[in-house]
């Protein structure tokens, strides 16, 4: 029951997130596919109603073109110019006749013609046809109108032709005085005088009704979005229980495990599930790194001696156990990472390595037995590694003294002999049973009597940047109070238990901002003696000029500071 | 730290045992030899091999082990200094010569520029005595201290200012305090072959954490080491400008 209530509100997070992704990927998809459906409909509508307009369009102005051409000459021929049948001789009587008697057949079919100043009345624009007889006029180019209209709370589709008057049009529209008799007493003479060829006429126009099947149009995008959305629940709901099943709660499971692993970590993990297990996965990749190796040599025989166990990894090598098969003499071997053996530049520098070890004389050094082609065979190195001790703890005050006077000690051996390690970190140093200070690794270290390949390839900091003075971070190498540096955050670290620095990663920019700005130690250990304070910051300043210049100067002030501390 | 530095041995072995037992009472942490440990005297193997054994030491190279190499022409060095590495070319061993050869010119080390005649050109061997030479030195380094060698004369010039400078020379055992923060070109003298008219052995303790210099003048036995010049059969007015200091 734990169990699940665990697993529940671990999985929570990625859940949701999937959940509300999928739900709004769905619903706009439905909302969209609508939408095209109901633009496309409409498309298809317009297509539709613009073809039927304008066969109706090309009829009207055949039959005004059949009274022009063929009536009205024949009609002159029979009954003399003066005679006007209006029934037969003029255009826009017939037109709108005919197209009257097909309108009551087909009433979606409206057929208009109209004028600002017709002599019919029932021609007479209204305000929207005013105002298109005022767009045709405005440009005589303009020969074409198409367009969806309300009118009286309908939709018509409409197409518009405008009509200008020839010569033969003046007759009836010029004069009054001039006009047929038979016209006049039908129409008047108020409406439809006063004309000139090459004015416009007046427009044709056929309206057809499409609010019905906007409407219908509508509908159907409507429809389609309901079913989407139907659909895209339906789709959810099964996403979901397949999600559960296959992904959430074995999920849930290996978390579960690996929260099982991380009892001490009690600090949430940023981010969700998959984030949780990537990060497991990067520690769980490194582990399987190092065992690897281990198992890859574990138990095999370099030479005269048995692998048994790697002990610690340095900067471009692995320090295995192992003990020689002859006499069970126990030795560590130096065995360089595939990587620094492969590639020419960190070979470079694990050659340099070997040969500072095998060159370099000093207690805290373990002596060299032998070289085996790529393999530094050394003596015995015991004790425990020094981040082991200082685990999230201060080093025991007694240890101080001792193991800080021999690294300075170390140190300035290096330095005399004009070598900087570089790389000095609680993690290559080890401290036996006897107080005894071991350094096993050197493989960032440069000699000012060798070429320094990093420096040589140009290559950024190198190491540590917790370790790491500015001007290493800075790409600058071979200052020894680099080296100064390092030994006062390790101090910082065994007074305190703490480092300066917290172990985020940043950018090289902000590590060395970060840098400047040191919490004293005293803050982190109350009843710190004001001197080794002093020392501490004295070591670690920012400004190499304002560091300790020599090692042999930090030591002396550091044995002062501690003699005064252990006699208070 | 107690940093000794001494220079311009010139195989003479009876001065640099004496210095180096003198010093060895004075708590010192590492030693720096600023060059010239051939030419002049007859025991250039010992003294190399002395210098060689001595722990945390490092040493640079002069004018005359670099002549005794080949590596510069010895023709255009005074005749007794020509005929005196010519004559340390037929003794030096393998050994001795593989040391010389590894020598640097020039050491930078935290505040300080190494250098046995001048840290601009050092294979130039001009003497850094005057104004001219010691603004170019100091131009050449960002280090606050150079010390320097090469003219057998123990001297401390201080930058007082861009262009103002003080030249003080050194007499005897003294002692000079540096905390000021001023930068300062420190020649420590000679330890086989002084010129400034005192045939004792000279040379220098530099205490970093008193921020002090200690110059130490040592006597030591002149004769024995005339004698033994004259024996190795070299000019014999190299053994006598001992008893003067010149």
């Amino acid at each position: 029951m734990k169990r699940g209530r665990q697993e529940q509100v671990s999985t929570t997070n990625l859940k949701k997130r999937f959940f509300l992704w999928s739900a709004l990927i769905l619903i706009g998809g439905g909302l969209l596919l609508s939408a095209l459906s109901f633009w496309n409909t409409r498309r298809l509508l317009m297509a539709e109603a613009m073809a039927k307009s304008e066969v109706i369009l090309n009829s009207v102005e055949a039959i005004r073109s059949y009274v022009k051409d063929e009536l009205r000459p024949k009609m002159y021929e029979l009954h003399g110019n003066d005679a006007f049948i209006i029934e037969a001789m003029s255009t826009t009587y017939v037109s709108t006749t005919i197209m009257e008697e097909f309108g009551q057949s087909m009433p979606n079919y409206i057929y208009r013609r109209a004028s600002v100043n017709p002599h019919n009345p029932r021609n007479l624009a209204d305000p929207f046809e005013e105002e298109m007889l005022d767009w045709f006029e405005e440009d005589s180019g303009r020969s074409f109108w198409q367009g969806v209209v309300k009118k009286n709370g309908a939709s018509f589709f409409i197409s518009m032709v405008p009509d200008y008057f020839t010569p033969p049009c003046i007759r009836c529209h010029g004069k009054a005085e001039d006009a047929p008799q038979s016209l006049l007493e039908r129409y008047g003479t108020e409406g439809g005088f006063r004309f000139r060829a090459g004015d416009l006429a007046g427009i044709n126009s056929v309206a057809i009704p499409v609010s019905a099947s906007l409407r219908q149009a509508w509908q159907g995008s409507l429809v389609i979005f309901a079913i989407t959305l139907g659909a895209s629940i339906c789709l959810l709901w099964l996403l979901n229980l397949l999600f559960q099943r296959l992904v959430i709660e074995r999920l849930g499971v290996m978390l579960s495990l690996i929260t099982e692993k991380k009892k001490t970590s009690s600090a949430p993990c940023p981010g969700d599930e998959l984030d949780a297990l990537h990060a497991s996965l990067g520690s769980l990749r490194s582990y399987v790194r190092s065992a690897r190796k281990g198992a890859g040599l574990e138990p095999n025989f370099i030479s005269g001696y048995v692998v048994t166990r790697p002990i610690a990894a340095g900067a471009m090598s692995w320090l295995y156990g192992a003990y020689e098969a002859e006499s069970g003499d126990k030795v560590a071997l130096k065995i360089g990472f595939e990587e620094t053996l492969q590639n020419p530049l960190y070979r470079a520098c694990f050659e340099a390595e070997l040969y500072l070890f095998e060159t370099m004389s000093h207690h805290c050094l373990p002596g060299v037995r032998e070289r085996i082609g790529d393999t530094l065979v050394l003596n015995e190195i015991k004790g425990e590694s020094l981040i082991s001790i200082l685990d999230g703890k201060r080093l025991d005050d007694r240890l101080l003294p001792p193991l800080f006077s021999q690294l300075c000690d170390l140190t300035a051996s290096l330095h005399a002999t004009g070598i900087v390690h570089h790389d000095l970190r609680p993690h290559i140093l080890m401290l036996d049973d006897r107080d005894r200070v071991h350094l096993f690794d050197m493989g960032l270290a440069s000699s000012d009597q060798q070429p320094d390949p990093i420096a040589a390839a140009g290559l950024g900091p190198q190491g540590d940047m917790l370790y790491m003075a500015p001007e290493l971070i800075q790409g600058k190498r071979g200052d020894p109070r680099s080296d100064i540096y390092a030994l006062g955050v390790l101090l910082y670290l065994a007074v305190t238990g703490r480092l300066p620095f917290d172990e985020k990663r940043k950018t090289i920019q902000k590590w060395l901002q970060h840098k400047k700005k040191i919490t004293p130690p005293g803050n982190y250990r109350a009843g710190l003696p004001p001197a080794l304070e002093q020392v501490i910051i004295k070591a670690v300043a920012h400004d190499i000029k304002s560091r300790y210049q020599w090692v042999e100067d930090l030591w002396e002030d550091l044995e002062k500071a501690l003699r005064g501390y252990k006699a208070k | 730290m107690r940093l000794m530095i001494f220079a311009d041995i010139h195989a003479n072995l009876e001065a640099l045992q004496s210095t180096l037992s003198h010093a060895a009472d004075r708590g010192v942490h590492r030693t720096v030899c600023m060059g010239d440990l051939v030419g002049y005297g007859p025991h250039p193997n010992e003294c190399i091999e002395l210098v060689r054994d001595l722990k945390n030491c490092r040493c640079l190279a002069g004018n005359h082990d670099v002549a005794a190499l080949w590596e510069t022409s010895p023709y255009g060095m005074s005749s007794a200094a020509k005929e005196a590495i010519l004559w340390t070319m037929d003794k030096l061993t393998a050994d001795s010569r593989e040391f010389l050869g590894a020598l640097p010119d020039r050491l930078d080390i935290a505040d300080m520029t190494f250098a046995h005649a001048n840290p601009y050109n050092p294979r130039g061997w001009r003497y850094v005595l005057n104004r001219k030479y010691a603004l170019r030195s100091f131009a050449a380094t960002g280090s606050r201290h150079i010390l320097i060698g090469h003219s057998h004369r123990p001297l401390v010039i201080t930058r007082k200012h861009l262009l103002g400078l003080d030249l003080q020379t050194v007499s005897g055992s003294i002692r000079f305090k540096v905390d000021d923060g001023r930068r300062r070109i420190i020649n420590c003298g000679s330890v086989g072959q002084s010129r400034d008219r005192d045939p004792r052995s000279c040379y220098l303790i530099f205490d970093t954490r008193r921020q002090r210099l200690e110059f130490y003048r040592v006597a030591y036995n002149v004769e024995k080491a005339a004698e033994a010049i004259r024996d190795a059969g070299l000019p014999p007015e190299l053994g006598t400008r001992l008893f003067k200091g010149i």
